[in-house]
């Protein structure tokens, strides 16, 4: 590809037929960050009343707070009932116990961290009063352990965000590498916001697999904000200064809508399917993708590259002020404002 | 560069790419799927534990040494199960991570592994009969057992061996036969002899719990107990009797050590859920392939078969790499599908503009790959960063979705720009093949 010089009477046209674009997604700037602010506002409500109400942010399971966590496949129905009662032999009659609603066989029963001993003594106060069953699933997670895995979990997503930080201000340029981070930002943080709701609403809560979840969110986030921002600098190399950039942004994002869309598409039916079809172990994970992808997407279209067109816009008007047109061949345009 | 319909020495170049490609995949095949696949504790069922050292008076702080200690007995414990390929490894500073696959009882493989198992002989004060009783009639060692025993030495550290062995006649107890160093013969004989037919017994003790009282006959008064090797009798049953002897095989742990963390998984429902997402994946896959061919025509179809060759090749990696599947690890491989067919989209995107730019379809092919490149290539490493970072600081479960994700990419970034391409030029290469709304293009935007 060869950069043509422009000729003064009709530039756009001429060099780049296409510039008609379908979307002006940077005009409804105000929309899109209003809509964000609203989901932001959402979630940091519901981490307030998670943390008035738990203690913390978000409802912590197992893997974070610690505990003793059995799955017992009885061979006859049983009730909540019994099992309580059976619990309470051992002062854990407030342990949570969640009953297949369908069979009324399968038992998840949470209880506070129990050492070997204690354990294998509930299970046999449980053998003797409910019935025989069949072990499915023990965990126990000390509650050091679960400090750890929470602090190497934060530790993990800042340094991602440092690494890519670096990157892409080699890749591309500072204010590009911050926009793109405060685009990840939106993302975990309005993640986290709605998990805080789904655990205030519905009882989900966030496991280890949930830091993996938004370490991949990241990735994948910043995945779709580069193809763009990519685009962006490929046009801003072939289209004439005298463009603006809000319009060269339009015309990249236009430009990489059908990607953006078909990859979401393509990566979101494998976890629609694991959401749906998969082990109970594999769904809260897999929602917790498809919330973070789809904000990913919307990130890296509504919020990343519109903040970018507002900062340019900001920091032209800045330099006109102070340099005046005196024929500084200045990158960025100044009759920026379309 | 090729302009029109390709020279027979053009065809004959495609024609090796692909004869190249289908040897790389049928060597891939052929090694990954020899070998079994090795599944994680979440499918297979089994016992993960995290064991912590904890300082005693004796030994007040877990130094690497210490925890070099406890590791090489808790193998030995390991061993004495019988468990196929389990895995011990520090972790951290105090830390014991122990892996259990497949352990029909995981309840006893805790306790084997969690006693201290110092085994120490003592000289009975008293006289045996006047030792205090339980409530089902077994001798125990009282409030004060100093005021009881006597310590004289003789401890786990002396023993060469240790074997379960059957029951005698007239009896249903197993019992644990055990072969001394010839010091601890040495000393054994002393005891034996200092208390022979006084009427006192030997203390048996395993961890401060008195496990057996025997009392010396008379007749071994004037030589003692020679020959280096003593009985231990109790209630023992086969399994208890050989967890003992395994104990006391692989000698004392040099410090004290807990449970902190417990993960077992029953057989049945690591097959469950292996089965559930395994029908998760293929379906998710299906609906993608579907959908790449929908939109994409023609190379949506050989995205496909890219993509075919994408999942044979990073399975096959997996398995000659020896990483073991997990579910987050089928996860992970899942979602390097999705990120595999990125960059095909992506390159394909960019094809279709130039087509609509009115080039012509070998120089929009070309165009397609080069501009997609950068993209790809900088998307790809950035998940590639957050790879290496969940690798780096993560643990068990999450260490293995970093690494089938990390795999995946890297397969993903060959496969998109070799066997895609390749694949695209060959198909070019077929005339019938060559009409732009194969590519999903409208004919009125592209010209010939």
């Amino acid at each position: 590809m060869t950069t043509q010089e422009i000729s003064p009477t009709d530039p756009t046209l001429q060099v780049l037929p296409q510039l008609s674009y379908r979307f002006d997604i940077v005009r409804r700037s105000k929309l899109w960050f209003t809509i964000s602010l609203v989901v932001l506002v959402v979630g940091l409500t519901s981490m307030a009343f998670s943390l008035a109400s738990f203690g913390t942010p978000l409802r912590l399971g197992l893997d974070f707070s610690g505990g003793t966590l059995l799955d017992l496949s009885f061979e006859q129905p049983i009730t909540t009932e019994e099992l309580r009662q059976a619990l309470q032999e051992h002062n854990l009659a407030s342990s949570v116990i969640q009953l297949d609603t369908n069979t009324s066989q399968e038992a998840l029963i949470r209880m506070p961290p129990l050492s070997e001993e204690e354990r294998l003594a509930v299970e046999a106060t449980i053998q003797q009063k409910v019935g025989p069953f069949e072990r499915n699933l023990v965990e126990t997670v000390g509650p050091t352990v679960g400090r750890l895995l929470l602090r190497s979990g934060i530790l993990a997503v800042l340094i991602s965000f440092g690494l890519i930080v670096v990157y892409l201000t080699l890749r591309f340029q500072l204010d590009y590498a911050v926009f793109a981070i405060l685009a990840l930002l939106h993302d975990v943080v309005l993640t986290m916001g709605l998990f805080a709701l789904l655990g205030l609403t519905v009882g989900m809560e966030v496991d280890s697999l949930f830091v993996v979840a938004l370490l991949t969110i990241i990735g994948f986030s910043v995945n779709d904000t580069v193809v763009i921002y990519d685009r962006i600098r490929e046009n801003r190399r072939l289209i004439s200064r005298k463009v603006s950039f809000a319009e060269v942004v339009n015309l990249s994002l236009n430009q990489t809508f059908a990607r953006s869309f078909n990859t979401t598409l393509t990566t979101m039916l494998p976890l629609i399917a694991i959401a749906i079809l998969g082990g109970a172990t594999l769904k809260g994970f897999a929602v917790a993708l498809l919330v973070g992808f789809s904000l990913g997407v919307y990130s890296s279209i509504f919020i990343a590259s519109p903040l970018l067109v507002w900062w340019r816009q900001q920091r032209s008007a800045r330099i006109v002020e102070d340099v005046d047109a005196d024929g500084d061949p200045d990158p960025l345009p100044s009759e920026a404002e379309g | 560069m090729v302009k029109s319909s390709g020279s027979l020495l053009n065809r004959l170049a495609f024609l090796r790419g692909l004869l190249l490609i289908l040897a790389v995949v049928v060597a891939f095949v052929y090694v990954g799927f020899s070998r079994e696949v090795r599944l994680g504790l979440d499918l297979k069922g089994g016992t993960q534990l995290t064991l912590q050292a904890l300082p005693t008076e004796e030994v007040t702080e877990i130094t690497p040494n210490v925890m070099q200690g406890v590791e090489a007995v808790i193998q030995q414990r390991i061993n004495g199960l019988g468990v196929a390929e389990p895995l011990v490894q520090i972790s951290g500073q105090d830390r014991l991570f122990v892996q259990l696959p497949g352990v029909a009882d995981p309840d006893r493989a805790i306790a084997l592994l969690g006693d201290t198992a110092q085994l120490d002989f003592r000289k009975g004060l008293v006289p045996a009969n006047t030792l205090p009783r339980n409530e089902l009639g077994e001798v125990t060692a009282g409030e004060e057992p100093d005021a009881l025993f006597e310590h004289v030495g003789l401890t786990g550290d002396l023993l060469r061996n240790a074997y379960p062995q059957a029951p005698r006649r007239g009896s249903q107890n197993w019992e644990v036969l055990l072969e001394f160093k010839p010091e601890g013969a040495e000393r054994f004989t002393q005891l034996t002899r200092d208390l022979a037919g006084t009427g006192r017994s030997i203390g048996i003790f395993l961890d401060d719990v008195l496990i057996s009282a025997p009392v010396v006959g008379a007749e071994f008064a004037r030589t003692g107990i020679t020959g280096g090797t003593a009985v231990i009798t109790g209630n023992f049953s086969v399994e208890t009797a050989n967890d003992l002897a395994v104990k006391l095989k692989a000698g004392a742990l040099p410090a004290r050590i807990q449970v902190i963390e417990n993960r077992t998984v029953g057989a049945t429902l690591g097959e469950v859920s292996v089965r559930r997402s395994l029908y998760a994946g293929i379906g998710g896959i299906v609906l993608v392939f579907i959908f790449m061919v929908a939109y994409y025509r023609l190379p949506g179809l050989i995205a496909d078969v890219a993509l075919l060759i994408y999942a044979l090749c990073t399975f096959a990696l997996f398995q000659l790499l020896g990483v073991t599947m997990t579910l987050p690890g089928i996860a992970g491989f899942i979602l390097s599908i999705g990120m595999a067919v990125d960059a095909n989209v992506l390159i394909f995107e960019r094809i279709k503009e130039e087509l609509r730019e009115g080039k012509s379809l070998y120089k929009s092919i070309s165009e397609g790959f080069n501009r997609a490149f950068s993209s790809i290539l900088d998307s790809n490493v950035t998940t590639l960063l957050v790879c290496g970072v969940l690798f780096w600081l993560g643990v068990g479960l999450v260490k293995g979705f970093a690494v089938t994700l990390g795999i995946g990419i890297l397969v993903s970034f060959f496969t998109a720009l070799t066997c895609t391409r390749t694949l695209l030029l060959a198909a070019m290469g077929i005339p019938s093949l060559r009409k732009p709304q194969l590519y999903g293009v409208r004919m009125e935007v592209s010209q010939s």
